[in-house]
């Protein structure tokens, strides 16, 4: 046994610890009544550790929605097995160390900030106290601290993520899974974002971002996977993936490229 | 203990929704009409504003079932808010049970309160006209009564729970739980028609039909059974075995359609 755990740990430099395994997912869609399934995602094989920030790259449609949406159990995979803290995600327990903000989150449109932290803090089994506390903390953070008492409906688009960041993050998750955290957000909402994103990581949680926009995941993280077409292409360290290529528009642009020609044929 | 916090977000999203006030507002005045009615004819004064005032209960607390509890599930499936639900350690099931005990208490405070207004009404017309107008009235069958109709929303609302879970759209179950209604309340009716002797009707039903609708009578939840409505206003005796049956049954047919609703929505998949 513990010569099994000295090999991983040899292997990833990082950390000895899996925060998230995915292993060998396919996910098919239906297209629609009698066309061809459509393949979302293709044998994906990813493995993120403790401490990590992961950058998740791919163009409109390529798969990282699908990949984070079978993560957090709201679709399920074909094949293959997906873990999350070395529990099946199938299992309600492994969200228990998970923070989710989706792409464009909504919320109840009669409850208040407030509110919403609440039913966060209470699924997640905090008491009342620590809530309340940890979401003076969160509100602060992400500037609700005026708009606490209000009902989300008259959020903006701006306002409804940074409520969502601090929903995801009300429980203190050890692993944080973001889909598309920027999208949408004026440049104060981005660096806020952003500078989440740093203090999670020296907090030494594990952080899975997706995002179409190269520097975010330039800045931000210290690994990245590029998925095409439901196929990941390349999984590296960004200094690795920098090495080759200048900036990561080239290396993402090859890798586009690449797939093009594969497909072509 | 994880099913409160969705009952509790459930509860407060309902019982805020601003449709609820439009509901109220029509039921206040239908209450007004049932003064109003009831005055102009006054030797059944008793009988029509028991009549009239319970049966706003059940159609006020149908439209509450329609336009509140099918917009509770439905705008967590359209505008994604499901998606937040379900990333904290929930389960699918825990999710629905939770959801549905939302409604309930939706459904037991609305009804609740309309309840005590007829009262008020009832008391009111009691106060007005002269005591033998009322020689048959019992506020006992009345408040049974109230309990029925509340029993039977909150089957029909664990049915709409159940058409949502497959439906794709939230008008789809709208028109089912609509469907449901018209048919569970005249269920009884339709079956007693078809199974009388052909010289009784004057007509002859053919065997298929016939078959169709005890298919039918054991499929779709039997809702007259909850309406004593006549009974309360006569105040005609009504059997407690009549009483525990139906509740039996009500609670069966719940937790059927609960249960149901739970094991297809673990299937179900949010893209």
């Amino acid at each position: 046994m513990d010569n099994i755990n000295i090999a991983v740990a040899d292997n990833s430099p990082m950390c000895s610890n899996n925060m998230i395994k995915l292993v060998n997912i396919s996910k098919k869609y239906n297209a629609g009544i009698g066309e061809k399934r459509v393949l979302a995602l293709d044998s994906l094989e990813l493995e993120i550790h403790q401490g990590e920030v992961f950058g998740f790259l791919g163009p409109n449609g390529a798969g990282k929605s699908t990949t984070i949406k079978i993560l957090m159990n709201l679709i399920y995979s074909d094949s293959g097995s997906a873990e999350i803290g070395g529990k099946d995600v199938r299992n309600p327990e492994a969200r228990k160390v998970v923070g989710f903000l989706p792409e464009n989150p909504y919320f109840y449109d009669y409850l208040t900030a407030d509110e919403l932290m609440w039913f966060g803090g209470k699924t997640a089994g905090m008491d009342l106290k620590s809530i309340r506390k940890r979401s003076d903390f969160l509100m602060t953070k992400v500037d609700l601290q005026n708009a606490r008492k209000r009902s989300l409906r008259t959020y903006s688009k701006g306002m409804m993520q940074r409520a969502g960041l601090a929903f995801a993050l009300i429980h203190d998750p050890d692993v944080v899974i973001l889909d598309e955290p920027m999208s949408g957000l004026d440049p104060i909402g981005r660096k806020m974002v952003g500078d989440l994103l740093i203090e999670l990581k020296q907090q030494g949680k594990t952080v899975f971002f997706s995002s179409h926009i190269l520097n975010d995941i330039e800045r931000f993280s210290d690994r990245a996977g590029i998925i095409i077409g439901g196929r990941l292409r390349l999984v590296d360290s960004l200094s690795k993936l920098l090495s080759v290529n200048s900036n990561l528009e080239e290396v993402f642009m090859k890798e586009v490229e690449a797939a093009e020609g594969e497909a072509a044929p | 203990m994880t099913l409160w916090p969705i009952t509790l977000v459930t509860f407060k999203e309902g019982i805020r929704n601003r449709a609820l006030y439009g509901i109220t507002l029509f039921a206040l005045l239908l209450f007004g009409a049932t003064a109003l009615v009831a005055t102009m004819i006054p030797r059944e004064v008793g009988k029509v504003s028991v009549d009239m005032a319970l049966s706003t209960i059940s159609f006020t607390g149908l439209l509450v079932v329609l336009f509140v509890g099918i917009n509770l599930m439905a705008k967590d499936l359209d505008k994604r808010t499901i998606y937040t639900v379900l990333s904290r350690p929930i389960s699918r099931s825990q999710y629905i049970v939770g959801k549905f005990f939302g409604m309930v208490l939706i459904i037991i405070a609305t009804m609740g309160i309309l309840s005590l207004l007829a009262m008020a009404v009832l008391v009111l017309m009691k106060m007005t006209f002269a005591a033998d107008f009322f020689s048959r009235f019992s506020w006992q069958l009345i408040i049974l009564a109230d309990c029925l109709v509340v029993l039977m929303l909150i089957l029909l609302s664990a049915v709409s729970f159940l058409f949502s879970s497959f439906t794709s759209s939230s008008f789809i179950t709208l028109v089912l739980t609509i469907i449901t209604y018209i048919i569970g309340e005249s269920l009884s009716g339709v079956k007693a028609l078809v199974e009388s002797p052909a010289q009784a009707v004057g007509f002859t039903v053919s065997p298929l039909t016939r078959r169709m609708v005890e298919a039918a009578y054991y499929i779709f939840p039997n809702l007259s059974l909850f309406d004593i409505k006549v009974q309360a206003a006569h105040a005609l005796t009504v059997s407690s075995s009549f009483v525990i049956w139906t509740v039996i049954y009500g609670l069966i047919y719940i937790v059927l359609s609960i249960t149901l609703a739970a094991l297809i929505f673990t299937k179900k998949e949010f893209p």
